[in-house]
């Protein structure tokens, strides 16, 4: 009995090692590849930003007043161009890499099922960054403007604003990676509907009185002689 | 020479004036008749080949005496956004008449306020002593004094001008002004960066300096009044401010050589003193500058180095009535946001509505400062403010060279 299981052991560390042993040559070709690739990607980043800095492209994009630094001014142009080259080649690494290891591994079907997840994931990091971008731009634009028209509650409408992008965006980006399915979905609607009836209810239950009184005084209002401006800024 | 930027109905009128001695352009839209009679009262001005250019069509043209020297041109305007503010088209009509001043030979070209007040002889008498006696190129108004008027003025365009340019002049940005034929031609070919009808605002006194022009000032006891009802003051910042932060970066290698200012040669009497009457609120004004303290620290941080950021921390516990902003600081603020405006640490937008807060601070702090004082006094603490501009002027080359490098 216990040399049937020390057998049984034996054999399943051997199919282990075998697997692993076939996988290995895969592996090898995977992380070879990705090197290459990051140096590739190095190279053409440190290439990217040369040419960029000789040709000025900073001070040609800042020119206009629209540029992509209004969105995310933290960045550079030539900054984001050069990242965005970076990460093509790592990208384009990773699935050359993907490639290599089903050809040197035997294993198929994978290098298949990463080229048709891909374009959502690409299209789910898109979205992410839009998202986080506009969500940041308009929360800031928000808060601002709120300030500026003397609201108490500015940060609290900002914040709402922010978290509303940001939960829109999160929905998304899951719906097109295809992860939670319906729940999403729902839960999305559940959380969205759930706000809008909140405010509803707050408006038509909580304020009523106050939105009945402010609506009678806004009716029964004199009409006012318009005070002179002290203060004159232009 | 370049080629002029004048519309080509506009362009065929200047082409058959004849030989023009003076053009007056009217930047704004005017009443016709208005415009008609207050020309036949200068009849008795002792000069020749006037033409008074206007914005519209030319029916008023007949109207006027054959042997009149005056001939009324109607001009045309290029096609412009109409969510454009007032300053920005009264500054695209300016660069028309410039245009036109150019185009026509003029020897003097003088713009004025389309609410036609310094239409008179006696003005018109005094603009062109300056620029035919007295050798002026740039000839700018300085309206009377009031405390609490032209407090964006007061508070950044004129002292920021006069810091940067050298040149102490009381309304860089101005309704009114006459200018030389050289300086006509180099006002209508300033902007060449700008597309015709953009909004872009013309800084005379600017241009005058990068070109070395002299520069005069002229006592006027007029007052003009500008539409900014309805208008965000946010808004407003983002127009004026913002244009002037923009200029700052094209003439960056000019100003940063200029090192002290020096006086405006003006002439003309001194106007009446305006009655101010009762000091203002200044109770809103500093509730909206802590609105701003409590919710905008994150955006200022952007901006402002530390030592300013703790600042503003300390005047937002101060009791209201002894609010004060230190010359100082609003100074350094000012050049902080106008080195975020160049390296566009976030969206300009975003920028100059979080500058109204501060500003709206310093408007507090002025008021009540010069509550009790005469519309002299108030000037003198303004020549204080001045002087901080120009006194601070190391810290914002130092701040625009090396951005990174010296944060204090």
């Amino acid at each position: 009995m216990w040399q049937q299981i020390e057998e049984s052991l034996r054999d399943s560390m051997g199919r282990v090692f075998t697997k692993i042993a076939t996988l290995l040559p895969g592996i090898l070709a995977f992380v070879l590849v990705l090197l290459i690739f990051l140096v590739i990607a190095w190279l053409a980043a440190m290439l990217a930003r040369m040419v960029l800095n000789a040709v000025k492209f900073d001070e040609r994009t800042n020119a206009g007043s629209n540029t992509l630094t209004e969105w995310a001014p933290r960045q550079t142009p030539t900054i984001l161009v050069t990242r965005i080259v970076f990460w093509s080649f790592v990208v384009i690494g990773v699935l050359v890499g993907v490639s290599t290891f089903e050809a040197a591994s035997a294993e198929s079907g994978i290098s298949a099922y990463v080229f048709s997840y891909l374009p959502r994931v690409i299209g789910a990091v898109v979205l992410l960054f839009l998202g986080t971008v506009i969500g940041r731009f308009l929360s800031r634009s928000v808060l601002i403007s709120a300030v500026n028209l003397n609201l108490q509650y500015a940060r609290l409408l900002a914040t709402g604003v922010r978290w509303l992008v940001f939960v829109l965006t999160a929905a998304m980006v899951l719906d097109h990676l295809a992860i939670g399915g319906e729940i999403v979905d729902l839960a999305f609607g559940i959380l969205f509907g759930g706000i809008v009836l909140a405010l509803a209810l707050a408006v038509g239950l909580g304020s009523r009185d106050l939105v009945s009184r402010s609506l009678e005084k806004e009716a029964n209002r004199p009409i006012e002689i318009p005070v002179e401006e002290k203060l004159h800024h232009f | 020479m370049p080629k002029s930027d004048l519309e080509e109905e506009t362009l065929s009128e200047t082409q058959h004036t004849g030989p023009v001695d003076l053009l007056i352009g009217i930047a704004g839209a005017v009443n016709a008749g208005e415009l008609q009679q207050q020309v036949q009262q200068l009849q008795g001005y002792q000069g020749s080949h006037v033409v008074v250019a206007y914005p519209g069509a030319s029916e008023v043209e007949a109207a006027l005496p054959a042997e009149s020297a005056f001939r009324l041109m109607p001009y045309s305007l290029p096609a412009a956004d109409r969510s454009l503010l007032p300053w920005a088209i009264a500054s695209t009509a300016q660069r028309t008449i410039c245009a036109m001043a150019v185009e026509m030979g003029a020897k003097v070209c003088l713009s004025l306020h389309s609410d036609l007040a310094t239409l008179d002889t006696r003005h018109l008498e005094l603009f062109l002593q300056a620029i035919a006696e007295k050798g002026c190129d740039l000839v700018l108004p300085v309206y009377p004094s009031r405390k609490f008027e032209g407090l964006l003025n007061h508070s950044i365009l004129a002292p920021l001008t006069r810091a940067l340019y050298g040149q102490r002049v009381r309304f860089p940005l101005t309704p009114d002004f006459g200018c030389s034929a050289q300086m006509a031609a180099r006002l209508s070919d300033s902007s060449p960066h700008h597309a015709a009808g953009d909004g872009a605002l013309l800084w005379p006194s600017i241009q005058a300096a990068l070109s070395n022009y002299q520069v005069c000032q002229l006592r006027l006891d007029i007052q003009h009044a500008t539409q900014t009802e309805g208008l965000e003051l946010s808004t407003i910042l983002s127009s004026l401010v913002g244009s002037a932060f923009s200029e700052m970066e094209t003439s960056a290698a000019y100003w940063q050589r200029i090192r002290a200012s020096h006086p405006t040669a003006t002439f003309g009497d001194m106007g009446q003193q305006w009655n101010d009457g009762e000091p203002v609120d200044t109770k809103p004004l500093i509730d909206s500058f802590l609105l701003g303290s409590r919710n905008l620290q994150e955006v200022w941080s952007l901006v402002l180095p530390p030592v300013t950021l703790l600042e503003l921390k300390k005047m937002s516990r101060v009791d209201p009535a002894s609010f004060r902003m230190p010359d100082e600081v609003w100074v350094r603020i000012v050049y902080d946001f106008a080195l975020a405006y160049r390296l566009r640490t976030m969206n300009r937008g975003h920028l100059m509505g979080a500058l109204a807060p501060l500003y709206l601070g310093w408007v507090a702090s002025y008021a009540g400062e010069v509550a009790g004082l005469s519309p002299m006094g108030a000037e003198q603490r303004l020549e204080q403010l001045a002087k901080a501009y120009e006194e601070n002027k190391p810290y914002l080359v130092s701040r625009w060279r090396w951005p990174d490098r010296f944060n204090p």
